[in-house]
């Protein structure tokens, strides 16, 4: 968390997002938001533009929107990729039925998100994918933050000497905490990424899961390690 | 689809020639029975004919010209296939190439005329002739043989049974060929209409249309492809633009609600709203793209109905407990269908997050899927308030709103886009007749044996 923090950042190596989106105010939001996460953002206003800007320059992320002047966004990626482009893709998307999200996904994009987003949502995943960008090494079998040991093989959970007894579902969800730990992760990203389910379900069901497993880890260690964040989401914090 | 054979052509080419067959032995049939009418008039003409010569002899000299002439005949019978005798008083043979009259023969007295000749068979050939008694006790025979008539007449019903053969083995052959022609036509337009049905709407026949009502039809059926396709585009253009259209101003609107500050009770409530909204055009889409591409398998890959339905159950078992509710799942292992896995978890969602909403404290929901003899059986029921026997249909209208849903949170969508889900699976809904409570029933098709 530190290298994405923006004090932390030197101007020189700011990672650059592109912002591919032809409504005005919708690049603004999502600009305020990458500037707010210590990223310089470069906002294309159309399909074939978005396309050239990628070749050019190297990015971090690239915020694709679908319904662009001059054509989807979901079929550049695959051009874009052809031309060389490492970044990862994040669609924002007026098509925001599940139907539509698994088909960004299939089509290359690492994260989809619908329209209208959440501020704090779109931050979050960006987050998450500029986190991703910056991991090395994820198949080692242990994750540990302090006393907090997640063990990959073995699936099992211990703080300090105590083993935590987690069910198997419990395990996915602590594991993609751990992967952004000490980043507000939302119930969306949760359902999307332990569940693989794509869609809103009209009862918050991931939170009664997350509750269970803060209950769990908390009584383990004394202290809180998932802790709510202001808005719509978690954070892991194991070494608070 | 079972491949329709060419019943219907066929049965009417048959129909058609077994009609003609019938006419034509018909008038065989009459032409026949004039013909024997008219063989036997002239059998008898010629009989009478011969007789009225012997009369006029008999008329002059009596038995003695008579014997002669009869001698002089019988000499020439061979060729005419006459019989003649003459017999005397005391009945020795005077004259005539038979020695005595055949068996059964009553010679009537009279003179000699041909009136009421009588049939008789000798030998194996059949005769018509006149036996009379003349004055003075004189029996006297002649008839004429039928053979040729009867060989006549037979070989023309041979004819006409061969040529009854003939028709049937060729109305067969030709409603064969008939049949095979029209099938030919109705196949092509039968594969179309099986291609567009499996969702590939701009399938369209090749080659040129022919001049005929199958020409004629095949251009009608393309004309309304070609609409239908329009109209399909242009909804799913409608859709795309609406999702658009609306989710960009909403998007603005959450993107200022962000920036505001204030009371963030009453942020978070705005923001809920919209999400709500999301929700409902969100599933109205799902629901008209679920219900345009039901009955094709476009889009459908094996999936695991076990699997999902356990994931899906064990999401919301923590809710359920947390209610105080009963709850338990009944999963057979194995049960495969082709389908869409999101589609499917958003269906069993929808129906397990509607019954924990409407269970009270107490109240049990039982989740079961098991392999059925033809299709899987998942069933969800609940010992909630359920729903009156008079609104259960209505429930899977869009909108629909139960009296039982009145105190509860909800847009009315989520049963229709369970409906919608079923039927792009090929599924069947049914709700089931319960005590107490919901109990809804869903019947998949089991995924092909080739594709297990």
């Amino acid at each position: 968390m530190e290298q994405t923090a923006p004090e932390a950042l030197q101007a020189e190596t700011a990672p650059r997002i592109l912002v591919v989106e032809d409504d005005r105010a919708t690049a603004e939001t999502i600009c305020e938001a990458v500037t707010s996460l210590g990223c310089e953002p470069v906002v294309m206003r159309d399909w074939e533009s978005g396309l050239k800007a990628a070749e050019l320059a190297d990015f971090a992320v690239i915020v694709m929107d679908r319904m662009l002047p001059g054509g989807d966004g979901v079929d550049a990626i695959a051009k874009m990729r052809g031309r060389g482009s490492r970044a990862l893709v994040l669609v924002v998307s007026a098509l925001g039925t599940s139907g539509a999200k698994i088909e960004g996904l299939e089509k290359g994009a690492d994260d989809y998100l619908a329209k209208p987003f959440d501020g704090d949502e779109l931050k979050a995943r960006l987050r998450a994918l500029l986190r991703r960008n910056q991991m090395v090494v994820l198949d080692n079998d242990l994750m540990a933050f302090g006393d907090v040991e997640i063990r990959l093989k073995a699936r099992t959970v211990h703080i300090g000497q105590t083993h935590v007894a987690v069910s198997p579902k419990e395990f996915e969800l602590i594991t993609f905490f751990a992967r952004n730990a000490g980043e507000t992760v939302t119930r969306m990203q949760l359902l999307e990424n332990v569940w693989n389910l794509h869609f809103d379900p009209q009862t918050n069901v991931v939170d009664v899961h997350v509750g269970r497993l803060r209950r769990k880890l908390e009584s383990a260690a004394g202290r809180p390690i998932i802790i709510t964040a202001r808005g719509e989401g978690y954070v892991f914090a194991p070494e608070a | 689809m079972q491949k329709p054979r060419g019943k219907a052509s066929l049965r009417l080419a048959l129909g058609l020639s077994a009609l003609l067959i019938v006419f034509s032995l018909g008038a065989m049939a009459l032409q026949y029975r004039a013909t024997a009418a008219e063989l036997d008039r002239r059998e008898r003409s010629l009989l009478a004919a011969d007789l009225a010569g012997l009369a006029a002899l008999y008329d002059q000299r009596r038995i003695i010209s008579l014997r002669q002439a009869m001698e002089f005949r019988s000499a020439a019978a061979p060729e005419t296939g006459m019989l003649y005798l003459l017999e005397g008083k005391d009945g020795e043979k005077l004259a005539g190439n038979i020695d005595a009259l055949p068996k059964g023969l009553t010679p009537a007295p009279g003179g000699i005329d041909a009136t009421d000749p009588v049939a008789f068979t000798l030998t194996g050939t059949p005769y018509l002739g006149v036996a009379r008694e003349l004055r003075g006790g004189f029996p006297m025979l002649v008839a004429r043989s039928r053979a040729p008539t009867e060989a006549a007449l037979a070989a023309t019903r041979a004819q006409i049974f061969a040529t009854a053969l003939v028709l049937v083995a060729l109305s067969l052959v030709a409603g064969w060929l008939a049949s095979r022609f029209v099938m030919r036509r109705i196949d092509r337009l039968n594969r179309l209409a099986d291609q567009v049905a499996a969702g590939d709407l701009s399938a369209r026949l090749p080659g040129p249309r022919a001049d005929d009502e199958f020409g004629a039809l095949e251009r009608h059926i393309h004309t309304m492809l070609d609409r239908i396709g329009h109209l399909t585009r242009a909804h799913g253009r409608l859709s795309d633009t609406i999702a658009h259209e609306l989710r960009t101003p909403l998007n603005r609107i959450q993107g200022k609600l962000d920036k505001l500050e204030g009371d963030p009770e009453a942020i978070a409530a705005v923001s809920s709203e919209i999400r709500g909204t999301v929700r409902i055009f969100d599933s109205l889409l799902e629901i008209s793209s679920a219900e345009a591409a039901s009955g094709g398998g476009t889009g459908l890959v094996p999936v695991s109905l076990s699997q999902i339905t356990r994931e899906v159950s064990e999401l919301y078992e923590p809710l359920a407990e947390e209610k105080s509710l009963e709850y338990g799942a009944v999963i057979e292992a194995g049960c495969k269908v082709l389908g869409d896995r999101n589609l499917i978890a958003q269906l069993l969602s929808n129906l397990v997050d509607n019954a924990i909403k409407f269970c009270r404290a107490g109240d049990a929901i039982t989740i079961s899927l098991e392999e059925g003899p033809e299709r899987h059986i998942l069933s969800i029921s609940d010992t909630g308030p359920g729903v009156p026997a008079a609104e259960r249909e209505a429930v899977f209208e869009r909108f629909a709103r139960a009296e039982r849903d009145r105190e509860v949170a909800g847009h009315g969508l989520g049963l229709a886009l369970v409906r919608a889900i079923a039927t792009r699976h090929g599924a069947k809904l049914r709700v089931l007749e319960a005590e107490k409570g919901f109990s809804l029933q869903i019947t998949w098709p089991k995924l092909p044996a080739e594709m297990g």
